[in-house]
C-alpha cells in the first residue's frame, strides 16, 4: 500500500521504458533513506485535494480524516491544498509550502485553521524516541481558532497554556486518560470533552483539537504511531531458592541458620540471665 | 460537493475496492504521468539527497511540476482513515489458561505488566502465570505471547514452572483465550540461559511468526540478591491446522 507515490507510478514508467527516467530510478531507491508522513485535515467545513509537488495526492480529503503514513525520500516536498477536484494546483487555498523531510524522521502534516479561524498549514514532528516498557506517549497538539489552553486529565492540569499550532507530549503508565480541555488557567467549562484518550504502551498518541471554538465545530481527532516500545528488562521468577539447581548451598544455609537461632537464643538467654542478675543487685 | 460538519464525521473515508485500481491502470497508460517519475525522480536523487534544501522562498503554486497533470488524475493509493476518538482497534483476546499436559500443568494466567525495576511483572502465586500483556496474544498475527511464573515464592512455595526445563521439544502446549478458544503449540525448545545473556528481545518480540515463549527461573540462587542465576525459557510454535490441533 505505501510508497505508491513514488514506485507505484515508477513501475509504470519501466515498463513504459521511459528511458530518461531510468538512469535516475535505481539512485532513488539506493539512497534508502525515506521518512514517513501523514497529512490530517483539520479545516471545518472543507473538502480539499492535497497536491505534493504538483499531483494530486488525495482526492476529495474531508474534515477530520487522517491520510498516510507514506514512506517518501527525505527531501523537499511543494504541497498545496486546493478546492476538491481543482484542475491543477495553481490556485491553492492553502499553500504552497515547502515540507522538508529528513532521513528516518515520521512528520505530520496539518492543514487547519490558525488562531484567528485562517487557513493554515503546519509540518509537525513526531517523536518516536523509544517508550519505557509499560509506557506510552501522548502529544496534544492545538490545531483550532481558539486561545490558550489547558488539558486536564482526572481534573489536574496536566498541559498548561497550550497555544495554535503549538504541541506538547508527555510520556505515561499505559492505560486511558480522561482528558478534559478548558480555557488556559481555567478548569471549567470545559471547551471539548470529556474524553477518553488511550495512551497505548509502546506507542506514539497525537490528539489534535481542530476546528474553531467561534462556530461551534471544535473537535478532538486522534493518530497513532506504534513501533516506540522497550523490552521488560528481564524476567525475574523466582524468590526463594527451593528450585535451585545445586543442592549443596542448601544445607549449609540450613546450619547456618540454625547456628544463628542457636546463637541468638543463647543471647537472648544470656541477656535474661544477665538482667536478672542485674534485677538482684 | 459534499460539505461536512466536523461534529458528524463520515464512515472511514476511501474509495471503492476498484476505484484505486482502475485509476492504477489509467496512470500506467497516461502519458502525462511518464513526465511526472522524470521530475520525482529528480527530486528523489539529485535534490532530495544532497545537503542543499530546494528554495525557502515561498515558490509559486505553478512550479515547474504542475504543468504535467493536466491530461489526468494520477492519484497514488494513499490509505485514508477517520481520526476521531474511539476508532481504537479492539485487542486480541487474553490469554486465562496454560496446560502442558506432558508435565500435568494446568495454570491460569493473569494479565501482567512491567515491575518497578523495569522488568517483567510476575504473579506473586507461583500457581499462577502471568502474561506480558502489552506484547502480542495467542490470535495476533505476529510476535511472541510471553507467559511467565515464578519458580517458587515466598507465598505458595515452589510452583508448576519448576517442572518446565523437564519438559521436551515436540511436547504439546494449550493456551486457552479469554474468548475460549484453545491455541495449540509445540515446544520447539528448551533453553536455560544466565540472566545477563537472557535474550529479552527475542522473548519479547512484537513481530516475526507467532510464537508462545515461557519463562520462569532455573540455576544457582543468589541469596544476597534474592535471585535465580539463569532464566528457562521454553519456545512453542503453533500447531499448523490438521496436524494435531
Amino acid at each position: 500500500m505505501r510508497a505508491r507515490l513514488l514506485t507505484g507510478t515508477a513501475a509504470g514508467a519501466l515498463a513504459l521504458g521511459l528511458l530518461t527516467s531510468i538512469a535516475a530510478l535505481p539512485a532513488t531507491a539506493a539512497t534508502g533513506s525515506t521518512a514517513k508522513l501523514s497529512v490530517l485535515h483539520g479545516v471545518p467545513d472543507l473538502t480539499v485535494d492535497v497536491w505534493v509537488n504538483g499531483e494530486r495526492t488525495l482526492d476529495d480529503f474531508t474534515p477530520g480524516t487522517l491520510a498516510g503514513p507514506l514512506d517518501l525520500p527525505a527531501g523537499t516536498y511543494t504541497v498545496a491544498i486546493t478546492a476538491a477536484d481543482a484542475a491543477d494546483a495553481s490556485s491553492p487555498a492553502i499553500g504552497p509550502v515547502d515540507l522538508t523531510l529528513e532521513g528516518g524522521g515520521n512528520y505530520t502534516a496539518v492543514a487547519h485553521l490558525d488562531g484567528s479561524g485562517t487557513p493554515t498549514a503546519t509540518l509537525f514532528t513526531n517523536d518516536t524516541a523509544p517508550t519505557a516498557a509499560g509506557q506510552g506517549r501522548l502529544t496534544v497538539r492545538h490545531v483550532a481558532a481558539a486561545p490558550a489552553v489547558d488539558v486536564l486529565a482526572g481534573g489536574q492540569p496536566v498541559i498548561s497554556n497550550l497555544t495554535n499550532p503549538n504541541e506538547k507530549s508527555l510520556d505515561l503508565p499505559a492505560g486511558t486518560v480522561q482528558a478534559t480541555v478548558v480555557a488556559a488557567g481555567t478548569t471549567e467549562p470545559a471547551v471539548l470533552g470529556p474524553a477518553d484518550v488511550p495512551v497505548t504502551e509502546g506507542a506514539l498518541t497525537v490528539v489534535y483539537a481542530w476546528g474553531s471554538l467561534e462556530a461551534g465545530n471544535l473537535a478532538l481527532a486522534t493518530q497513532t504511531v506504534t513501533g516506540l516500545h522497550s523490552n521488560p528488562s528481564g524476567v525475574q521468577a523466582g524468590q526463594v531458592g527451593l528450585a535451585a539447581d545445586e543442592s549443596s548451598p542448601v544445607l549449609p544455609v540450613a546450619l547456618t541458620m540454625l547456628v544463628v537461632a542457636g546463637v541468638t537464643g543463647l543471647a537472648v538467654a544470656g541477656r535474661q540471665v544477665a538482667r536478672r542478675a542485674t534485677v538482684r543487685r | 460537493m459534499n460539505h461536512l460538519v466536523p461534529g458528524g464525521r463520515p464512515a472511514p473515508a476511501g474509495r471503492p475496492p476498484g476505484a484505486a485500481t482502475a485509476r492504477r491502470r489509467v496512470r500506467s497508460t497516461c502519458a502525462a504521468a511518464l513526465a511526472v517519475v522524470a521530475l520525482l525522480g529528480a527530486c528523489g536523487t539529485s535534490e532530495g539527497t544532497a545537503s542543499a534544501p530546494a528554495p525557502s522562498a515561498t515558490a509559486p503554486a505553478a512550479t515547474p511540476t504542475a504543468s504535467p497533470p493536466a491530461a489526468g488524475p494520477a492519484v497514488p493509493d494513499v490509505p485514508v482513515q477517520d481520526a476521531g476518538l474511539g476508532s481504537v482497534p479492539a485487542a486480541a483476546p487474553a490469554p486465562v489458561r496454560l496446560v502442558v499436559p506432558d508435565l500435568g500443568l494446568d495454570m491460569p494466567i493473569d494479565a501482567v505488566g512491567v515491575a518497578e525495576d523495569g522488568t517483567m511483572e510476575i504473579p506473586q502465586d507461583a500457581d499462577r502465570a502471568g502474561w506480558y500483556r502489552f506484547g502480542p496474544s495467542p490470535a495476533d498475527p505476529a510476535g511472541a505471547t510471553v507467559v511467565a511464573a515464578h519458580v517458587d515464592s515466598w507465598t505458595t512455595g515452589i510452583g508448576p514452572f519448576s517442572e518446565l526445563r523437564e519438559v521436551s521439544p515436540g511436547a504439546r502446549v494449550e493456551v486457552t483465550t479469554a474468548d475460549g478458544v484453545v491455541h495449540a503449540y509445540t515446544v520447539r525448545e528448551v533453553a536455560q540461559v544466565p540472566k545477563q545473556d537472557a535474550p529479552v528481545e527475542q522473548w519479547f518480540d512484537r513481530e516475526g511468526s507467532p510464537r508462545l515463549v515461557l519463562v520462569t527461573c532455573g540455576g544457582a540462587f543468589d541469596r544476597e540478591v534474592g535471585h535465580y542465576a539463569d532464566n528457562v525459557a521454553v519456545t512453542a510454535d503453533p500447531v499448523v491446522d490438521g496436524a494435531g490441533g
